[in-house]
């Protein structure tokens, strides 16, 4: 394991890495071990160039990141814009390779959807989506195993790094003036996004 | 020289060695032409994501892995990021000779202002020992100086850019001119009263960091406001940089020219008068060439960067540089190897949190091979630690409510800490010019025969060994050690190449950062050291370019 989050430079996005203890999915990991000017390669920000998804397929997604990280006091995946974000991840910010686990266990989900409850699993109730994803993290779906860590992880990744992660369900200080290393935790309203 | 000269001093770099050097010739009364390869940064208006948050930043400020893959597969060494990806070089369009030699990661930056816009600040002077670890232990490559030599001109440049930090009186540690430190936080406060007690002599201390505590008015500096965002560009000029510190000086003298996308090929040079006589550069723009010339000359590429200069400055026909009658040029390359480090959970306090989000942590000084006591460890020289303790939001587990409601608290207290051991000078651990790949400027394309040997990976062992035998004692638990692949360059600390020397033989600059073989050259960035200490360097290329500033102006007025 390395643990590079020790060096204050090196720690710019561990944030990111540090909310998972299981290894990181690895558009994620890269990422997380890691602007705008004349001559300077533009990234893509606009919508996916590709469509990574079919539209049964971008239905599951949305419904199964809500299921990850539902509406409660705050909003969830979905007000996040966390379907969007991993579409357009797995479209132009990570490798063609990346998208195999996350397509391979959408399918598997759908064919155990079709079995176990006769419905698409983007129609699915939420128990039974919940079900579905549950099998999923027991690696009860057979060789799609490799896909719940991975669309955790896209899920929260996204979230907390959305304006409703970050401001809402966590608080974001974009100034924070001063350094207090004996803070009382009682007076922390929320987590403090990085 | 001719009176047609517009610039009484050419520098070649503005990093934090040509910046130092283009503020101290220009306050001193020369006029300066300041060349630099990268493009214009301004203070603030050129920092195009300070302050914004990752969903304000493209790809939530993640470097999309094509782009890493295509254009930075080596600056992703060095923690590009989109917010700062402006900053750091594009491999793609700059490469150097990366499938050749040994493997060597050479990080480099994209803009005027160099590394200084997105170094990691750490500040430290080198310790008297330091300077004379090589003569002491008959390595090759003594020092001309020593630390008295340097110490005023720590000084000078401490005051000025401002240095956070706390006195302690260790010998093998000297105090700067400190603002305040930037304190500890509760874990560590308890770490360094148990680790002090358990490991007498071993200290674990604040940080020494150029993120100021305290506002320089006179600077339009503002002090440290904890977003922990520096290397997006600050514009509090919090933490110091060309842009916030060295450059507006330089300006305010009227006296400074400075010319950015201008990549300096060679060095004009006269065998008779020994002196440099141009300084030659292709405008990136537009691709044309032209040659400029001073009285004096400061070359502050960055350490690799200028020995590629001098390297490329030979008579035609020639493979030997005017600068290598001693055959030292591009030899003794170090870089500090750091990929060691352990971690550990601090049981407790879990009443208190940190509130703002701090640039720097703590640091355990070199506690190896100092003083009268050489241990009998297995190896020379010693290591430092950088650490910091901090607490993570609770890990997912599951998903949905109740995973989502979980991770609204804090976990416990974790400590982890990294070391940066000394590398020793090797003859053999060498740079030279590619024999026929050139970059899109003709320059012949820089290879790297630079290894860590077995003093290095010794120590390494013994850092990871110390480091958890430290915070077991000290009471942490689940104390883990971990070692990464130890790549040359990785520490962006590479330094030597054209070392200083007493004997014109055996070095290419004297005692006062000036060429043996050209009067008129100064070299003063990480190229001219002779060995590496374990502390982060920046503040001493500072302190030896002022002081070489102050040489050579006196030089010249003499003359």
């Amino acid at each position: 394991m390395s643990v590079r989050g020790t060096i204050d430079r090196r720690t710019a996005l561990a944030g990111v890495a540090a909310m998972f203890g299981a290894a990181l999915y690895a558009p994620i990991a890269r990422a997380a071990g890691n602007a705008a000017a004349a001559g300077v390669p533009v990234i893509s920000d606009g919508p996916p160039s590709v469509a990574v998804f079919t539209p049964a397929q971008r239905a599951l997604v949305a419904a199964l990141s809500e299921r990850v990280l539902p509406t409660t006091d705050t909003p969830g995946a979905i007000a996040a814009g966390v379907p969007a974000y991993i579409e357009k991840l797995l479209a132009d910010w990570a490798l063609p390779a990346d998208r195999v686990p996350i397509l391979a266990g959408l399918d598997a989900i759908e064919k155990r959807s079709m079995a176990d409850h006769r419905v698409s699993a983007a129609r699915a109730t939420p128990a039974q989506q919940d079900a579905l994803l549950t099998l999923a993290m027991n690696r009860q779906l057979g060789t799609a195993d490799d896909f719940f860590e991975a669309f955790r992880q896209l899920v929260v990744t996204g979230y907390y790094t959305s304006e409703i992660g970050m401001t809402q369900e966590r608080e974001y200080l974009p100034v924070p003036g001063e350094y207090d290393g004996a803070f009382p935790y009682a007076k922390v309203n929320k987590v403090y996004s990085a | 020289m001719a009176a047609t000269n517009r610039f009484d001093a050419i520098v070649v770099g503005s990093g934090v060695s040509g910046g130092f050097a283009a503020k101290e010739l220009t306050e001193k009364g020369l006029r300066v032409l300041m060349l630099d390869r990268g493009r214009m940064v301004e203070h603030g208006e050129g920092y195009p994501y300070d302050g914004k948050p990752a969903f304000e930043v493209p790809a939530r400020n993640v470097m999309p892995e094509p782009l890493k893959e295509s254009d930075y597969f080596i600056s992703k060494h060095g923690y590009v990021a989109p917010s700062n990806q402006s900053f750091y070089n594009d491999d793609r369009l700059n490469p150097y000779a990366y499938d050749e030699g040994e493997k060597f990661y050479w990080i480099r930056p994209a803009t005027v202002g160099g590394k200084s816009l997105i170094w990691g600040r750490w500040s430290f002077r080198w310790a008297p020992g330091d300077f004379e670890a090589n003569k002491r232990e008959g390595v090759d490559g003594a020092w001309p100086i020593g630390y008295d030599d340097v110490a005023p001109w720590y000084s000078y440049v401490e005051k000025y850019i401002g240095v956070s930090g706390s006195r302690e009186n260790l010998p093998y540690l000297p105090d700067s001119e400190f603002q305040p430190p930037i304190p500890m936080n509760a874990a560590e406060t308890w770490l360094k009263q148990r680790l002090e007690t358990q490991f007498p002599g071993r200290k674990l201390i604040n940080t020494r960091l150029s993120n100021l505590t305290e506002d320089k008015p006179d600077q339009n500096r503002t002090k440290c406001q904890f977003r922990n965002q520096c290397s997006n560009g600050c514009s509090f000029g919090a933490y110091f940089s060309t842009q916030a510190v060295t450059l507006p000086a330089a300006r305010a003298t009227g006296k400074l020219t400075l010319v950015s996308d201008a990549v300096v090929t060679n060095l004009e040079y006269d065998p008779r008068a020994k002196k440099v006589t141009g300084v030659r550069y292709v405008d990136a723009k537009t691709g044309q060439a032209q040659v400029v010339a001073a009285d004096l000359v400061f070359l502050c590429a960055s350490a690799m960067a200028s020995v590629q200069i001098m390297m490329n400055s030979r008579a035609a026909g020639t493979g030997r540089s005017h600068f290598d009658n001693s055959g030292t040029l591009g030899r003794y390359v170090m870089d500090h190897i750091f990929r060691v480090g352990v971690r550990g959970d601090i049981p407790g306090m879990e009443d208190l949190i940190e509130y703002g989000r701090r640039p720097g942590g703590v640091y355990v000084p070199r506690f190896r091979n100092i003083g009268k006591d050489e241990e009998g460890v297995g190896f020379r020289r010693g290591y430092g630690y950088q650490g910091s303790a901090r607490r993570d939001p609770v890990k997912p587990e599951g998903f949905g409510a109740s995973m989502k409601h979980a991770m609204r608290r804090y976990g416990p207290w974790q400590f982890s800490m990294g070391a940066f051991g000394e590398c020793l000078p090797y003859k053999d651990n060498r740079v030279s010019l590619h024999a026929s790949k050139v970059d899109r400027f003709g320059v012949p394309l820089m290879r790297f025969d630079v290894t860590f040997r077995e003093n290095e990976l010794k120590m390494m062992a013994d850092a990871r060994e110390q480091g958890e035998a430290m915070l077991r004692q000290a009471g942490l638990t689940n104390v883990t050690g971990w070692e990464d692949e130890h790549v040359p360059g990785d520490a962006i600390h590479e330094m030597g190449g054209a070392r200083m020397g007493a004997d014109p033989r055996a070095s290419v600059l004297n005692g006062w950062s000036q060429a043996h073989d050209a009067a008129n050259l100064y070299v003063t960035d990480g190229a001219q050291m002779a060995s590496v200490a374990c502390v982060n360097p920046s503040l001493t290329f500072m302190a030896l370019t002022a002081r070489a500033a102050d040489h050579a102006v006196k030089q010249l007025r003499r003359a």
